[in-house]
Order: C-alpha cells, then structure tokens, then sequence
C-alpha cells in the first residue's frame, strides 16, 4: 500500500461539504484530533472547480491553473499533503498534479499566467506527487484503524442494515492507488467493521454510481433519477447507506423523497457520512459536531445500546424535527 | 594448457606463413597480389586460386611441415563462413595459432582497385601481428552426467522422462503431489484439432502413466519438492525434501479398509472441492503410487487406519526426508494454475454457487467427477436450462492482477465442454460470451462444429453478473454484432479462467535462477530460435510452465526438450577456450566478480569462487572488478588486440587516415554482409573482430588514438547481455580520453543488426565525414 | 458504402483525441477491440441510447460527425468503463474530450448554456457548487432546501466552522488568474451572450 501521512495534512475544503453537508468538515476535525493527525485548513485555498470542471464548464488547463494555485498555497503553509472529503476534490487534484508533473507545456503555461498577473506562485515539477501527496480523507483514517477501534465508545444494535456506497471518483479514477478494491470496492466497509458494526457487504448495485452525473441531475432529471432509484430500490431493506462524497450523498439523501414520489416507493434508508459515523461512534456531539441538522432524511438510528448516548441523539432527533416543523 | 615452449619464443624469431586466395577473380580481380606478395614480411608467401578446396588443404599443410611454421596467417574470404575450415586445413598445428585476413567481404568487394592492395597488405600485417601474440589453446570439452531430473510429473514432465529413459539415460520425475499426472487427470476429455470427436483424456493419459511407472530407467518421486539446487560445469545439485507418505508404498495394497474406518471428511481437491474425501485417501482410482496417503492437516491421529491395516503400512510418526540428487540436466515441467476468478468480483465467482469455472464444469462432467457425469446446477438437484460461459476472464486485460496475453486454450475448452453438454443435454442453451474465438488451424472446424450443433455465440465482454429478484442468474453484456445492451437470464455460468505460472515455477526458477518472463513463466534462451533452452545451460523447459498452451503442444515442447538432452550428453559440450580463469593464489574471496557476471557462470563452492566454462562468454567483464587481478581470460587476447591494433596502424603513410573499427560476431557479420551486397564504405575503416565488444578495454582504444589512429569505432547488438555496460562503459571512457587531450567525438559506439547493413555502412561514412572535420 | 480514400489529409480524429490535454498518457484508445465491457457497466446505456463502445468505434474510424451526437451528452462521467476496460482505453475520458471538442466548435449541446453561472460564480466569489440557474428546480424538488440554505451561516457557527469564502484578496487573484487563461471569455461564450 502507498504510504499513509499523518501529518502536514491539508484538509482540503469542499464547496458541497462546506454548502450542503458541513457537519462532514467538523467530524473530520473531531476525528482527526482525536486520532492525533496534524492537519491544517487554509481559508486561501479556493474551491477545486469539481462541480464545474464535470459538468464541461471548465476547462482542463483553467482547472489545472486552479489546482496549482492550491498546490503552491499547500506548500507555502508547509502542509504539502493535500486531504479531501470530497471524492471529486480527489480526483480534480490528482489528475491536474500529473499532468503538472508530466506535461511541461501547460507547466509553463501555469507558471507564466502566474508571473504575468504578477502573483507570487509557482509550480515547480515534482513538488506534488500524485499518489504521495493526494489522499481522500478514508484512507488517512484507514491508515489508523487499529487506533480508531480503541476510540469507539457508541455501540449500535447488531440488526442494524448498513451498506456503504463508494464514491466513483475515489475507486474508479486512479484504481491503482485505491485502497481496498476497485471491482469491489470496500474502504468503507473495512471502516465500519472498525467501528464494531457489520455492513451487508456487495450488493447488485455496489459499484454503480450515485446518478448526479453532474450535469445530468438537472439537465437529464429522468434519466439521473432512473440510475438513482435503481440503486435505491436494491437498497430497501437497508437502514443507513453511508457515503465518502457530498454529491453522491446529496443525491440519495435530497433526492430521496423525490424518488419515492417519482417511483410509488417508500425507502427507509438513512444517508451519512463515514466521518459522521465514525464521530457519533467516538461519541461526538450530534449538533454541534456531527451537524445531522442539516440532512434532508432525519437520521434517526434506533437502538442504541449505550442509554446516554441514546438520550442524546433523541434530544438532537426532536430539535431537528422541532426545526422542521418551523420551515412548514 | 598453454604451451610454454612456443610461447615463450621471441615473437621476431616466430616463423610465419601467409596464405593469399585469389578466390577464383574474387580477389585477385580487385587486389594486385604481386604487390601485395612483395610488400609482406614473413617466412613463407604464398598465393593459391582456391585455398579452401582440398589441394590448398595439402599446400598448407606441406608449408607448415617443411619449414616448421609457427604461426599462419590466411588472407582470404570472411573468417565468419571459412575459420572452421581453415582451423582444420592447419593441422597439426595448433587450430588457434591461425588468423584469417578477409581480403574478400571487408577488402575486394567494398574498395576500388586503387584501394584495396594498400588496404589489403594492411590487413595481412594486423593479423601477422595478431598471430605473433596467439597461444595455443585447446576448446575444453565438459562432459555432463549422464541423468536428468523433470521437475513436475505431468503430461509434459511424463513426455520428457519417457521419451528421455527410452535411451538408457537415469530420469528421475519429481513431483510435489501424492501423485503423478498433473492437470491432465482431472479435464475429463480431450479434442484434438484433427479429430471432431471428444475422448476420454484418462485414457490416453494412464497407458503414459503406466509405461513411466515400468520404465527401469525412471524413479519417480511423489511429495517431493526441490528446496535447493545449484549448476556446476554441467551438474546440478539438487536438494530434495520428500514429504512423508505416513504410508509405505510398498506395502500398501490400496484395499480401500482404511478409507472407510477414518472418521475425517475434507473437500476434495481432486474434485475442484465440489466433493468430499477422508482424511486417508487415494487422489483417484488411477493414481500412481497405487497406494493411500495421508493429509496430516486434517488427520486427527485416531489411529483407526493403523489398526485396520491388515498390511501394517501404515506409520502415523514418519517425518520428511532429505534427498541430494546430482544430475547432468533438469527440465522444468512445473505447469500452470488458474487465474484467481475472486479478482473479478464483479463476476460472483464463491457469492454464486451456480458460478463455476471451466475446471469444475469438467469435473462436474466427468463420469468420475463429485455427480458421476450428470449435468447439475451445483446446489441443486436440477440440470441447467442455460449456461452461459464467460471467455478471457482474467486473460488479454491490461487491469490490475491480470493478465495482458491471451491464454490460448480456452476458446477450445469453453467450445468442446458446451459440445460435451450440447452432446448429452440437446435442451440446455449454451452461450458462450467471447471477444475473438481465437481457433487457429484446424481448431476452426471443431468451432464450426459446435455452431452446428446449436451452441450460441454472442461478441461482447460481460461487464457484471448479478441475481435478479427471481434469484436467476444474470449475465450483463453488450452483444457488440447487433449493438444491443442485453441482460441474458441463466441458471448457471462457467467463466474461462487465465492460465498464469505456477507457484512451483516461480520457486524452482528461484532456486536454480533462471529468467522469468513478465508474467513469470520460464523465459527461453531465444523466443523464436532456441525454444525449450532457458537461460541457464543443461536447463530446459516445456509444456505450460513455459506459456500457456494445449497439451499436443506441451508433449511437443517435452520431445525437444529430451532431443536437447540427448544432446547434451552424447556430444558433451565443446567451449571455445576464450574464458575466464581464477588464479586462487591472487583471489581473496572478495566475491566482487559474482553479481557483476550477468551470464551467472561464478559462483562458490567450500569457500572458493569457481567459474563454469560452460556458460562463461569470455566477455572479461570480470576482470575488471577484480582489484587483485586475479582472473585472466586464456588465450592472451589482450595482447592479441592490442597487436591487431599495431598491425593496422603500421606503415601508416603520409596524408593516410585510419579508423579502427572493433566489432563483435553480429557486427563482423553485418560488416560482412556490405562487402556481400557490394556497397562500399572509406578504406579508412580497419575492421577488428572481438569475441566480445566488452574485451576492448579503454587502454586499447587510447593506444590506437595516441598510435596513429585518427578515429574509433565500436559497434554492439543491444541484445547482447553487455550492452547496457558497455554502453556506459563508452560514456565514462569518452570523458577519460578528453583528460588525456583527445578530443572524445573521435570515439564513436553504436548499435549494430545483422540485417542493417547498409545502415551501418552509413554510419561508417557518416562517422569517417566526421573525422574529417575534426582533423581539418 | 464507406470509402476509405489514400490520402487523408485532415488531422485524424483518434489523434486529435489522443492528443488532447485531457488523454491519459498511456490511454489505450488504438487497442480498443470493441468488446462491449464499457457498455455492459455504463449507466448511460441502460437507460439511453448513448453507447460507449459505439462512441470510441466513430473516434477509431475518424468520424467527426460523433461530435455532434447528442448521446454522448449522457455519459455520467463515473468512469465505469475506465476502471474495466481490458485494454487500458477510457470511453469516460474520450467523451470528455469529445464534448471538449464540440465546444471549441460550437456544437455542444445547446443545455450547456444552463451551466455557464457555474462559472461566475467561481469567478465572482472564487467557490463554485450549485450552479445558481438551478436553485429554484432544487428547491421545488427538495423540501426545504432554500430554507436551509438561509439557516447555513447559523448551523456552521454551531459547528464551530470558518467562513465558506475566501478572504477578498484571495478571490480577486483567483478571477486576476482566470481572466488570463481566458477563462472569463469561455464562460461567457457558454452563456451564449456574446459570439466570439
């Protein structure tokens, strides 16, 4: 396996996790200090153009100008390793970090956009290795699964259905430096049996992806939530569905109810985070750290065996409910 | 063997004759030989219009005897096509006190008139001087033992033994099962290309198995793996480990009470582990041991077994055994395995019991297979309403765990097990999912065949193989000829595994170190020209240890791996004796000379270094890590080069330029090829054949620089082992000659082929261009 | 019937596709044996008639009129078939660069346009997500989302987060570096407000 870092880490902010889904970056934070990885966040960096770069908005030389601004600011901050919560994030980053390295042409060209608008920056060769310096936040965590088992604190009930859904741009992109399986990825799964709970393992529709698509979801609607359903429909007898990309999250859990209108279903399935799980396991604070309140699907986890913890997250249930209630 | 008397005689009293061919006009056509007569300085000059036909043979050899030559110089044709020859037209001086000048390939036939009687006088004086410093050697001739070990006990490695014992030679057959057979054993039938019918393979496998067991001159041992082997001068010594049996063989009469009485039930291997055996058990009724064995890792020591045995075979405390083998040749038979179908799981090979690979379909198939014949859906009681098979999987793809080659057999077996069910079950739809049916030659009627007999073929590569609510298989492809994303529903699929190397060859190759391929089958000394030859000498390989194949062909690579043993042993080997030697007094065991031979020839033995004159090129690369100038290589050729050198230079005229030009076998021979096709090339280039470019030491090539020499040249073929070394050599030697104050463009390397010899030719040109303006 | 004439003077398509900035260095386009795998795991092809094994078939036979398919506009971009593909080929790259292509042409498909606020945005406050075109379907589609949306700043104080934005400075060097590469003229060209 490629080495692992613990520290000069560069948590790498995610326009959908800092939009949708931010309680994915406190949980990070939490973990992460929890588990004694040093890390930094760097309010300079800006957004990877992910969103925009998939959706052919973007160009690939004006995403790679992007990403060797935030590789130079990575390096000036003296945390070159570059850690996303955000599946696109990760591949954005890799792919513009080789051909960096590779195609000197476009290294120039950077350079030279840099020196003309008289910006401070550079890229020089080498200076991020794509598999050396790049990491989604899973594997860091991976790297320490042994310690993070130690810190487990929540216990679940065994009954408990639990799939994992893994993120196309972390398995797919880069398969040579994947983590735990790319025909059958399973990353996740190892993360949750960390946190002494079982998921169902595959599942028909374990590789397919989420159904955003990118520009699909809002300009091929049929069509994005014809893949979404599907997967969706084969996951009907399972409680929590847990995510490593805040798009693929925000498709299943916004979209959710969509589809069970669209469809004449019903779906019981629960979307989360791997960080929000693994915080809530470690005992993290469900509004104020595991931020559940803003997830369009209450996340309402039963039975659970620790009373305390119990009562908590009840209390943070009905707050959110309360909230509801308000928007109505 | 080196002859003091004469060597030691002062090289200006060394009496010398020089032989001149007029080639039939070939030469004297060109090359005035009066001229060239008059202009040479030796004990005898004498000219011939055929000196390679019988009545030169009888003018040499009479020269030589009546007025005792010492040293004989032939200026004539190419030393490529005539040394042999001339080596014996000499007699009975010593083959090696000879030198060949070709006034032919490399003179008459790439210079004008006016050139080449200077050109050839020049080349006559090199190898006179050549020859002033040659010792009489002898080619060392090593004789090997007369035995061989086949590591491997399968069709191929029982093809060799038999073909290999029939000539009264000790084979000995070494294989890590309980038995011998192989894969063979367990395919159920077999097709071969000529034939459209399908027959039983035991059967034609078990009269082999007998005729090995009878064979005097074959031991075979079962459970038995080589954990150590080294080569020697043409032996190998092998350790032996031999697991316990815990029954003796001799004994055991196989009456089968012991089977019965044993309380242990594990999956049967035998049976791709769709059955279930004893933990005392015979791997099939044919096996040879015709005796019982033990599987002490599930045997519980209940002693049941040993009380029932009326023959008292039985010996629950036998431990491993040690053997040391010395044999003259080894022959890997090591096979195959199957690609690890769990790699693809998209595939649901063990999520599925109705995914099964081809080997288990064949057991399943056969009559003495876990369902005695009958086509059953594995979990159930019901024959399959569809099968669909998958080709290539884990074969011609790039991905991760992999394989990029094509595996050659299973388009034929995918085809003859669907023809099998076709056969017996007509109302099972067979599909099978393919990319290319690759059924070279007659393999396509057998195809054709099949399309007959109502097996379905659909062009795609399934992508996934799920359960749909009704728990049927299905297939997901893409049926590439109608362009239609189809979702096939079955009740079973057989997927068409990669063939990759073996375990027991990647160990034995370890052990022995011989080359491996990229995808670690055992690699030929030549692909195309020396099949069946490793890189290790007196090793050998065959059937699918080598690469995949088909077993006609693995019997095929068997022969002519025994034909090369044969070899070996009637003939012995003959060496030329142009390598390396240690003189033990100077060599302190430093052990620097070992890694650095990349012909593996050195090794240790009892604390001392040895080199084995049957692989040892001579390329000297050796002696140049050697700090206590220990090892020397016979023959004295460096002295010979730097004399060829002196030779070419000498008599040098005014205004004349001179390129010494250093090639090896391949180059000379391409050199050789631009005097054949009669291109031309600047009589400036001297051309000076080396066994080996890497014995041309950066000293030589400054002496011919500082001596007269206004260029050189020094060509390698890249496949030589060297290259890379000298290659690098060239670099740090052209850095070393600018200190001395010459200029290092006079110093040129480059590739040379057979075939490029009007390229090299160029090159010549091009670089003697260059010469020129660097003088200018 | 299709002529494959002696001289082809034209820049090859499967070269152009090659050549791209976007192709992996080692992509195995020309290996292609359209074995179908892409199709058979592509999202696309099952519920449309885009076909990836087609597409990287015109892309080999140089027909340029594959950019102007509107099918390839459905691939998912989630590289299904570039982490199967036998032969090292990726069917999800050569459609990005095919729809690279038609844009540079100006035959991308006409719903692009919609996206185009995506790039103001990152250029206006250097972050992009939901492009802006799209929030009142977003918000019809989901339950309360605008909503949550105006409770965002709240619930991340509450999580003891830092600002969404970069600091001013940071935001014009992002816009300074973008309208160099010209990226500013793309956006607005995408827009279809202005012809070049």
């Amino acid at each position: 396996m490629k080495p692992i870092p613990d520290k000069n880490i560069l948590l790498f902010k995610s326009c959908l996790i800092s939009t949708e889904y931010p309680g994915v970056e406190s949980s990070t934070k939490y973990v992460f200090d929890k588990l004694g990885i040093e890390y930094t966040i760097d309010h300079d960096q800006s957004c990877c153009t992910g969103l925009g770069h998939y959706s052919d908005v973007f160009d690939q030389e004006s995403t790679t100008l992007i990403a060797a601004r935030n590789f130079d600011i990575a390096i000036k901050n003296n945390h070159p390793n570059i850690v996303t919560m955000c599946a696109t994030c990760y591949a954005i980053n890799k792919k513009a970090a080789k051909l960096l390295n590779n195609n000197e042409k476009i290294r120039e060209e950077i350079n030279t956009v840099f020196k003309e608008c008289y910006v401070d920056r550079k890229y020089e060769v080498d200076s991020i290795d794509p598999t050396e310096n790049i990491f989604h936040v899973v594997e860091i965590i991976y790297n320490k699964k042994d310690k993070l088992k130690d810190l487990i604190k929540i216990e679940l009930s065994d009954d408990l259905k639990i799939a994992t859904h893994h993120a196309c741009h972390y398995c797919k992109v880069f398969y040579n430096d994947t983590i735990g399986g790319v025909r059958d990825p399973n990353i996740l799964d190892k993360l949750v049996e960390s946190c002494n709970l079982k998921t169902v393992g595959w599942f028909n529709e374990k590789r397919t992806t989420c159904g955003a698509g990118f520009r699909q979801r809002f300009v091929n609607k049929d069509l994005s939530m014809k893949v979404s359903s599907e997967k969706l429909i084969s996951l009907k007898d399972v409680d929590i569905l847990i995510h490593m990309c805040p798009n693929c999250h925000m498709q299943f859990d916004r979209y959710q109810p969509y589809i069970a209108k669209k469809t004449d279903n019903t779906f019981k399935t629960m979307h989360i985070n791997i960080m929000q799980l693994i915080a809530m396991m470690m005992g993290a604070d469900i509004e104020k750290v595991v931020g559940l309140q803003t997830h369009t699907i209450p996340v309402n986890i039963k039975a659970i065996k620790n009373e305390d913890k119990w009562k908590k997250i009840n209390k943070a249930k009905e707050k959110l409910e309360r909230k509801k209630d308000k928007k109505l | 063997m080196i002859n003091k008397k004469t060597s030691n005689k002062d090289d200006s009293k060394l009496k010398i004759g020089v032989f001149i061919c007029r080639c039939g006009g070939n030469i004297s056509d060109t090359v005035d030989i009066e001229k060239v007569k008059s202009n040479i300085d030796a004990e005898v000059v004498e000219e011939f219009e055929n000196l390679c036909s019988i009545n030169g043979k009888k003018n040499i050899r009479d020269n030589i005897l009546n007025n005792k030559l010492d040293r004989v110089v032939i200026a004539s044709c190419s030393p490529i096509s005539h040394e042999k020859i001339f080596q014996d037209y000499v007699k009975p001086l010593n083959p090696y006190l000879m030198d060949m000048a070709n006034l032919r390939e490399q003179c008459s036939w790439v210079h004008d008139k006016d050139k080449s009687t200077a050109k050839a006088i020049t080349l006559i004086n090199a190898s006179i001087e050549k020859v002033k410093k040659s010792h009489p050697v002898n080619p060392i001739v090593c004789q090997i033992p007369e035995s061989v070990a086949i590591i491997g006990g399968g069709i191929s490695g029982i093809s060799a033994a038999l073909s290999i014992a029939k000539t009264d030679v000790k084979t000995y057959i070494i294989e890590e099962k309980a038995t011998i057979g192989g894969n063979m054993v367990k395919i159920g039938k077999v097709f071969s290309p000529v034939k459209i019918a399908e027959e039983c393979s035991l059967c034609l496998l078990n009269p082999l198995i007998n005729e090995t067991v009878w064979e005097d001159n074959i031991e075979i041992l079962t459970k038995t793996k080589v954990i150590s082997g080294s080569r020697k001068s043409g032996t190998f010594s092998l350790l032996l480990e031999k697991s316990p049996r815990y029954i003796d063989d001799a004994l055991c009469i196989a009456c089968g009470k012991c089977n019965e009485v044993c309380p242990v039930k594990v999956l049967d291997d035998f049976n791709e582990n769709m059955s279930y055996r004893k933990a005392i058990y015979k791997p099939f009724s044919q096996s040879y041991p015709d005796a019982y064995t033990i599987d002490m890792e599930n045997c519980k020591k209940c002693g049941n077994c040993v009380k029932i045995c009326k023959m008292n075979a039985i010996n629950l405390e036998e431990e491993k055994e040690l053997i040391p083998l010395n044999v003259g040749s080894v022959i890997l038979a090591t096979g195959h395995k199957l690609f690890n179908p769990k790699a693809r799981p998209e595939y649901g090979y063990e999520r599925y019991d109705e995914v099964i690979t081809q080997n288990e379909l064949a057991r399943i198939m056969g009559v003495n297979g876990p369902t005695k014949g009958e086509l059953k859906i594995p979990g159930s009681k019901k024959a399959p309403k569809r099968i669909v098979m998958v080709q290539c999987v884990g074969s011609r793809d790039e991905k991760p765990n992999a394989h990029k080659y094509c595996s050659k057999v299973c388009c034929m077996v995918a085809l003859k097990n669907a023809n099998i069910i076709k056969h017996k079950y007509p109302d099972t739809d067979v599909i099978i999912c393919y990319t290319d049916m690759r059924t070279t030659g007659m393999y396509e009627k057998y195809y054709k065949h099949c399309q007959d007999n109502g097996i379905r073929l659909i062009r795609g590569r399934p992508g996934e193989i799920i359960k749909n609510q009704e728990d049927n298989l299905v297939v997901k492809v893409e049926d590439t000829l109608t362009r239609e994303f189809v979702e096939i529903e079955t009740d079973m699929v057989v997927l068409s595994l990669a063939i990759e190397s073996s375990d027991g060859t990647r160990e034995i190759a370890k052990q022995l170190d011989i080359g491996l391929t990229e995808d670690f089958f055992v690699k030929e000394a030549h692909p195309k020209i020396k099949p069946v030859a490793t890189d290790v000498k007196g090793a050998f390989v065959c059937g699918t240890a080598q690469g995949p194949k088909d077993i006609t062909e693995s019997i095929m690579q068997a022969n002519a791996s025994a034909a090369k043993v044969f070899e070996l042993i009637h003939k012995g080997i003959e060496i030329e004796p142009f390598i390396a030697e240690i003189d033990y007094e100077l060599c302190n065991n430093c052990k620097e000379c070992i890694s650095r031979c990349k012909h593996k020839s050195i090794y240790i033995e009892d604390k001392e270094i040895f080199i084995d004159p049957m692989s040892c090129s001579g390329c000297g690369e050796c002696l140049s890590v050697c700090k206590q100038s220990a090892i020397t290589i016979q023959g004295n050729i460096n002295e010979k080069i730097y004399a060829t050198i002196k030779g070419m230079l000498k008599n040098k005229q005014k205004g004349e330029k001179k390129i010494i030009v250093f090639l090896d076998q391949i180059g000379y021979t391409a050199a050789d090829n631009i005097g054949i096709n009669r291109l031309q090339y600047p009589e400036s280039i001297h051309i000076i054949k080396v066994h080996s470019v890497n014995r041309v030491t950066p000293d030589h090539i400054i002496y011919a620089l500082k001596n007269g020499a206004e260029g050189v040249f020094i060509g390698e073929y890249p496949g030589d082992l060297m290259y890379d070394k000298v290659e690098k050599k060239i670099n740090k030697l052209k850095k070393y000659a600018e200190k001395q104050g010459i200029n290092p463009d006079r110093i040129q390397f480059s590739k040379v082929y057979i075939p490029y010899f009007t390229g090299l030719a160029q090159k010549f040109k091009i670089f003697d261009e260059k010469i020129n303006s660097i003088s200018n | 019937m299709k002529v494959i004439n002696l001289d082809e003077t034209r820049e090859k398509l499967s070269n152009k596709v090659l050549n791209n900035i976007k192709a992996s260095h080692d992509l195995g386009l020309l290996r292609c044996v359209q074995c179908g795998m892409c199709t058979s795991v592509c999202p696309g092809a099952k519920h449309s008639n885009y076909n990836p094994r087609y597409m990287v078939e015109k892309v080999l036979e140089n027909d340029e009129k594959i950019i102007e398919n509107k099918d390839i506009w459905n691939c998912f971009y989630c590289y299904t078939c570039h982490s199967v593909c036998a032969v090292g080929n990726s069917p999800c790259e050569v459609n990005q660069i095919l729809r690279q292509i038609a844009i540079d042409n100006g035959k991308e498909d006409e719903k692009l346009k919609y996206f185009a606020s995506y790039g103001e945005t990152f250029l206006d406050i250097g972050i992009g997500g939901m492009p802006k075109s799209f929030f009142m379907t977003l918000h019809e589609d989901i339950e309360g989302w605008l909503d949550f949306k105006a409770e965002l700043e709240e619930i991340r104080k509450e999580l003891s987060l830092g600002p969404i934005q970069m600091p001013q400075e940071s935001i014009e060097e992002v816009r300074k570096l973008l309208n160099k590469m010209n990226f500013d003229k793309r956006v607005k060209r995408l827009k279809k407000e202005e012809k070049e």
